[in-house]
């Protein structure tokens, strides 16, 4: 057993846990050499488009595909006549309906944009322009088309996500101040810039798809159920994966119609989804709107928070955008009461994008905050320390550890909060008002087992071998780093291969969950390994080492020496050669002894359900930031720009701080899209999204982002993770758009409860 | 019935024949029939720079023009900027140094953007580059580091730190 | 994109007999055109393709002014110091449009035949009402999100806003747009939608861009473009304002004064309201308030759009001020 030592975070630039050590994948991604999903050469291959819904709900009357199926280079025109012959697979925690037949090109249309056919050809020019021949008449039926519309209704109480202590109705009712509003988030969508698609091949019963994916495993196991084959005959291929953000952890309905195709056809198929139609494709989050009332006394002691909240999913399925899920979490308040209720309206089904729930959340919960300080006249970051809580209130356990007190605090000072004015239209630059605004963010550790292989080779170099993903994280680099720390070898010595549902199990890349996970699963493949090798070392009958005595050897810069004393002093390589080996392979999971049998595996790796909630223990496991921001707002105009942010994190130990930096950036760019910029327009006569591309779904330029500041106060947390890290992916956009709404109202006084915060609102 | 045409495109210094509908843009030649796959496709529509190459040395987006268009243009692609030994482009080497990336898919159209921005002369301010490289989004957001990628490169083609490197990023 | 043929014209005559044959469309930058067939809005047989034309991508600026050649791209003019001296708000607008990737391709000739960017008149595999796309089909903007619709110029037919913002710049000083021998003057090249908007401009069959004039004048020498949109960058004017001011000896009387608007209406659009009530005035901030709301006279919303009746003549007001000094 070895025991390694925490060393501080940030300070190292070596190839270390806690090192700036640059991206492993860096030269590949920067040369053109990193190949996704759609670039892989496969021969023979044939292109697939789909056919979209031009109606949000009826029924699929007829499919004319007489003028596509003529059309130059076409194969085949599949339409809901076609029986696919597939089966429903589980869902995420590994439910699932026995035979029930799957129908991903639907006869019956539940939203505007739902794939209802699709075009084979044998170029994607081909195939693309055929695609606009396919005629459909529908049947149409009276759409609902979102939250607002008047035959939605209230929707249903999901009562798992109900959420109380005390009386909180009573306690508001007593409260000196009190407060109440309504916020509301629009659609968003993920927009990553690879756009989703795939590559299918069969090989008699064996399929090989090259999909990006966040979680090969799980992935591997919906084909081989919609397709009735062993799990063992579907390999996921994902090395690189261009952005996901949470919308790319699962095979949705055209990737059934690419890989059915592939197999009708006999041939390997290619399906892209285009811009507009990723739109439609898969879900980004859901619209939502909450009512947050907070009553509290006149120096600011929190009393009571009485929630109420809905979230529009799908008629299809449910998909709850939990507006309730930072509620309780933020503030010491002795009475709650969160409630969130599901409407379903004509949608695609809504899908999880960075922070799910606890964005929305915290947009409510961090502006009424605001809201409140100045109904009492309190600075907001004296406010939030006041009611800073000691310990969780929901589960009534302590924290693991919260650093949240030190975000705040510390981030105050590094932005200069303490020079703000608090009235509202105070502070001016020329004709621009400065508004200055704080968030604060959170977000849930878990926990999930994995499964990693370490080799080392006879060359002395070191591979770590997992079927987890690297979708711009930073899997491969944090992995190279654990591995050599553990083995004491550069960095630059350990080769990672990972995407490929063929390798080692792993848990989804999502929820934050899989740096801590597979990091635990690399650290003990790499113990057992090191460990091995030094047995060998210290045992084998040609090893220079055998009658040294020593009874432990130490490895260190990638060499092998016994601790402290003179003695030989040997490479790997040398050592692996001079005991004859080639390779030394361990592989290790994370699960625990007795329930780690092929089952445990089966659904460790491929389901949701092992994975731990941050309450599962003794304590109360979370990730926590403050978000400082200052706006510029022309108020002529109305237009508002970000022109300053601090934001400090607790994300526990931060195993590379130059790849973890990058990450919370970019949480904090897609929060500054999500404040000013992204909405989806629902043309409500016809229940669709009208601004379905990036020319009109507005994300951040490079000219919309200032520098952008930030710190780590956080502290190791061995009970969250093995190498003692928190989340870190997912936590830096909560808070962003409340700081953000919170410094338009201190520059003008105007207070925007709806996102996007867009110039009609202001001017 | 379809009909094609035969190009020949000279790509990074060399001559590729390739046979294509003349609705083939550059970018599906590139990426379909060429195998270079370096230059992404994120929106084919002109709205986010993924698919930026050069074309007589301007930086252009490749899924607005034809392949037909092009032959007889010097096209460079990412596959074409380091040097021929393997080094690669400082600006290559300042986005890897600057951590100007997460996903990677932008980066081939970022990488190509900014090796035209510092030639042009727009990267004289981290606001000019800023503004400048506004045609290349990235959703993951490394815009901090690719504005401090894009600054350290052009520092050293500007002071000459190498003066081979200077060759090829003015 | 439909399936097409392709040749390039040997010369500007044979590019104009190839666009006599109905369904050949002239291929310049290609941002417009390729973007519209990938949508399915234009569906050519043939494509002339006419950017290795000698001669036409030619630009000179001296004391009478400025001659574009059609084929100059975007970023050269933005970037030509004659411009940019002579005629500021011209390059200015062709600086913040669009990208720096699409500046080198866009033609100054496409660029004024830009379409509106209206959603529903890019789908027409969703949205068949379109008088603009099909004649007599009808508009499904009306009634739907009309955001970034038009405010000044519609008709029961059409609302799209003309996105252009080079245009706006050349409207507010009186440039001409030369097609071979004849000339017209760029405010008239454009048509409002009336009750064919399919019509968007007086360019005939067979007519070709040869390239824009530009006259030299004291206004268009102290000018500017503003523009202001949701974004810092890359995208479209949520409304614009070319402005250019010319004052008396004294240094504050206004001699001559041009305002042109982009974003708002469906053609770019001279505020010749505006211009006159500040002709021989010393400006001063409440006055241009107060005459830059003449340029939005006549304006109708459709709900998602008022708000660019505000912001329209706020714009004005600001780039009114920012050049007598005032802002």
């Amino acid at each position: 057993m070895t025991i390694m030592e925490t060393r501080k975070h940030g300070d190292a630039a070596d190839g270390m846990v806690g090192g700036r050590f640059s991206r492993l994948d860096g030269k590949l991604k920067t040369t053109g050499g990193a190949t996704y999903a759609l670039e892989q050469p496969v021969k023979n291959l044939v292109h697939a488009v789909l056919v979209q819904s031009t109606i949000a709900a009826g029924r699929v009357v007829a499919v004319d595909a007489g003028k596509a199926k003529a059309a130059p280079g076409v194969l085949s025109v599949f339409t809901p006549e076609d029986d696919l012959g597939l089966l429903v697979a589980s869902d995420w925690f590994g439910n699932r309906p026995d035979n029930q037949p799957f129908h991903p090109l639907p006869r019956e249309v539940s939203f505007n944009g739902q794939a209802i056919a699709a075009v084979v050809a044998e170029t994607l020019e081909q195939a693309t322009e055929a695609a606009k021949l396919v005629k459909v008449s529908y049947e149409e039926t009276q759409p609902v088309t979102g939250l607002d519309d008047p035959n939605a209704g209230e929707g249903r109480l999901v009562d798992m996500l109900s959420v109380g202590w005390g009386d909180a109705e009573a306690a508001y009712a007593a409260a000196d101040i009190r407060i109440e509003a309504e916020y509301r988030t629009p659609r968003e969508y993920h927009v990553p810039i690879e756009p989703h698609g795939l590559t299918v091949k069969w090989e008699g019963d064996f399929l090989t798809v090259w999909e990006p994916s966040q979680w090969t495993h799980g992935m591997a196991r919906t084909y081989a159920e919609w397709f009735n084959i062993p799990a063992d005959n579907v390999r996921i291929v994902s090395p690189f994966i261009g952005g996901g953000f949470g919308s790319k952890a699962m095979g949705y309905t055209y990737s059934a119609v690419a890989a059915a195709a592939a197999r009708k056809l006999g041939r390997p198929v290619k399906l892209a989804v285009t811009r507009p139609q990723t739109f439609t494709a898969y879900g980004g989050r859901a619209a939502t709107r909450q009512t947050i009332r907070i009553g509290a006394t006149k120096d600011g002691v929190l009393q009571a928070i009485v929630h109420r909240g809905a979230s529009e999913t799908s008629v299809l399925a449910d998909f709850p955008e939990q507006t309730g899920a930072a509620t309780p979490l933020l503030y010491a308040v002795p009475n709650l009461s969160t409630q969130h209720r599901l409407v379903p309206v004509n949608t695609v089904t809504p899908g999880a994008l960075r922070a799910p729930g606890k964005n929305p959340s915290a947009f409510g919960l961090e502006s009424a905050i605001e809201e409140l300080s100045y109904a009492i006249g309190m600075d907001p970051l004296e406010l939030r320390l006041r009611n800073y809580a000691d310990h969780d209130y929901q589960s009534g356990k302590p924290w693991s550890t919260r650093q949240l007190r030190e975000a705040l605090t510390v981030g105050a000072e590094v932005f200069g909060w303490s020079k703000r004015s608090h009235e509202p239209r105070s502070m001016r630059d020329g004709r621009q008002l400065v508004g200055w605004g704080i968030g604060c963010g959170t977000f849930p550790v878990l926990k999930a087992a994995s499964e990693a292989l370490i080799r080392i080779l006879g060359d002395g170099s070191v591979e770590v071998v997992s079927g987890a993903i690297d979708m711009g994280q930073g899997t491969y680099t944090i992995l190279a780093q654990t591995a050599a720390e553990v083995l004491g070898v550069p960095a630059e010595q350990v080769d990672v291969k990972l995407g490929d549902s063929s390798l080692p199990g792993a848990t989804v890349a999502g929820g934050s969950m899989l740096a801590g996970a597979i990091t635990g699963a690399v650290h003990k493949a790499a113990t057992a390994a090191r460990d091995e090798l030094i047995g060998l070392a210290l045992n084998d009958s040609n090893s220079p080492f055998r009658d040294t005595g020593a009874n432990t050897l130490v490895i260190a810069d990638g060499r092998i020496s016994v601790p402290r004393g003179e003695g030989p002093s040997l490479t790997l390589a040398e050592l692996m050669s001079a005991i004859g080996r080639d390779r030394i392979e361990t592989q290790r999971n994370t699960l625990p002894e007795g329930a780690n049998g092929p089952e445990d595996h089966k659904r460790s790796w491929t389901t949701m359900a092992n994975i731990e909630g941050p309450t599962a223990g003794d304590l109360s496991m979370h990730s926590w930031c403050a978000h400082f921001v200052e706006v510029k707002v022309d108020e002529d105009f109305g237009t508002v720009r970000v022109s300053r942010v601090v934001s400090a994190f607790d994300c526990g130990r931060i195993y590379n701080p130059k790849l973890a930096e990058s990450q919370w950036r970019g949480g904090i760019i897609m929060g500054i899209g999500q404040a000013l910029l992204e909405e989806g327009l629902i043309d409500e006569r016809f229940g669709r999204v009208i601004n379905n591309n990036m020319g009109d779904y507005l994300v951040p330029t490079n000219a919309d982002i200032p520098h952008i500041q930030v710190i780590s106060v956080g502290i190791p947390d061995h009970d969250a993770s093995v190498l003692g890290g928190k989340g870190v992916g997912e936590v830096g956009i909560v808070g962003v758009a409340p700081a953000i709404a919170n410094a338009v109202f201190h520059a003008t006084g105007k207070r925007v409860r709806d996102l996007p915060i867009t110039l009609e609102k202001l001017i | 019935m379809t009909r094609t045409i035969h190009l020949s495109l000279d790509i990074n210094g060399k001559q590729h024949e390739l046979d294509v509908e003349p609705r083939v843009t550059l970018l599906d030649a590139l990426r379909e029939s060429l195998a270079l796959t370096g230059t992404k496709k994120g929106c084919d529509q002109g709205q986010c720079g993924a698919c930026t190459c050069h074309v007589d040395g301007k930086r252009v987006l490749s899924c607005l023009t034809l392949a037909a268009q092009v032959e007889g243009r010097q096209i460079t692609t990412i596959e074409g900027i380091a040097a021929e030994g393997g080094d690669l482009h400082p600006v290559q080497a300042a986005f890897i140094e600057n951590d100007a990336f997460q996903c990677g898919y932008c980066t081939p159209g970022q990488i190509m953007s900014a090796v035209a921005c510092i030639r042009e002369g727009h990267a004289g301010s981290e606001e000019e580059i800023r503004e400048y490289m506004s045609g290349n989004l990235c959703r993951c957001g490394a815009y901090n580091s690719i504005v401090a990628a894009v600054r350290e490169a052009a520092e050293m083609a500007a002071t000459g730190v190498a003066a081979k490197d200077k060759a090829e990023v003015a | 994109m439909r399936d097409f043929s392709y040749f390039r014209a040997a010369s500007t005559e044979e590019a104009s007999r190839a666009t006599l044959d109905a369904g050949a469309m002239l291929l310049a930058g290609g941002t417009t055109l390729l973007d519209l067939a990938k949508c399915g809005v234009t569906e050519p047989d043939t494509l002339v393709d006419i950017t290795h034309l000698a001669g036409l991508g030619d630009m000179t600026v001296d004391a009478n002014g400025a001659t574009i050649g059609a084929l100059a791209k975007m970023g050269e003019v933005a970037d030509h110091p004659g411009v940019k001296a002579a005629f500021p708000a011209v390059a200015q607008s062709l600086s913040l449009a669009a990208s720096a990737q699409l500046r080198n391709m866009a033609t100054i000739g496409g660029n004024l035949l830009q379409r509106t960017r209206c959603s529903y008149f890019r789908e027409p595999g969703v949205f068949p009402a379109c008088n603009k796309r099909n004649p007599g089909s009808g508009c499904s903007a009306i009634g739907g999100v009309t955001r970034n619709h038009a405010v000044l110029g519609t008709s029961r037919a059409c609302i799209a806003v003309n996105p252009g913002d080079l245009a706006v710049a050349l409207v507010a000083f009186d440039a001409y747009v030369e097609m071979g021998r004849r000339r017209v003057a760029i405010e008239d090249f454009y048509m409002l939608p009336g009750e064919t908007p399919d019509w968007e401009t007086v360019l005939k069959k067979g007519e070709i861009i040869t390239g824009i004039a530009i006259p030299a004048s004291p206004a268009a020498k102290n000018s500017t473009y503003l523009k202001v949109r949701d974004r810092q960058s890359y995208e479209f004017a949520a409304a614009s304002a070319a402005v250019g001011i010319e004052f008396e000896a004294d240094g504050k009387t206004v001699r001559d004064i041009r305002v042109a608007l982009g974003g708002v209406a469906t053609r770019p659009w001279r505020a010749r309201a505006v211009e006159q009530s500040l002709i021989g005035t010393v400006l001063n901030v409440e006055a241009v308030e107060k005459a830059s709301r003449l340029s939005v006279e006549g304006a109708v919303s459709h709900g998602g759009n008022r708000y660019k009746i505000e912001l329209a003549p706020r714009v004005v007001a600001r780039a009114i001020l920012t050049m007598g000094g005032l802002a």
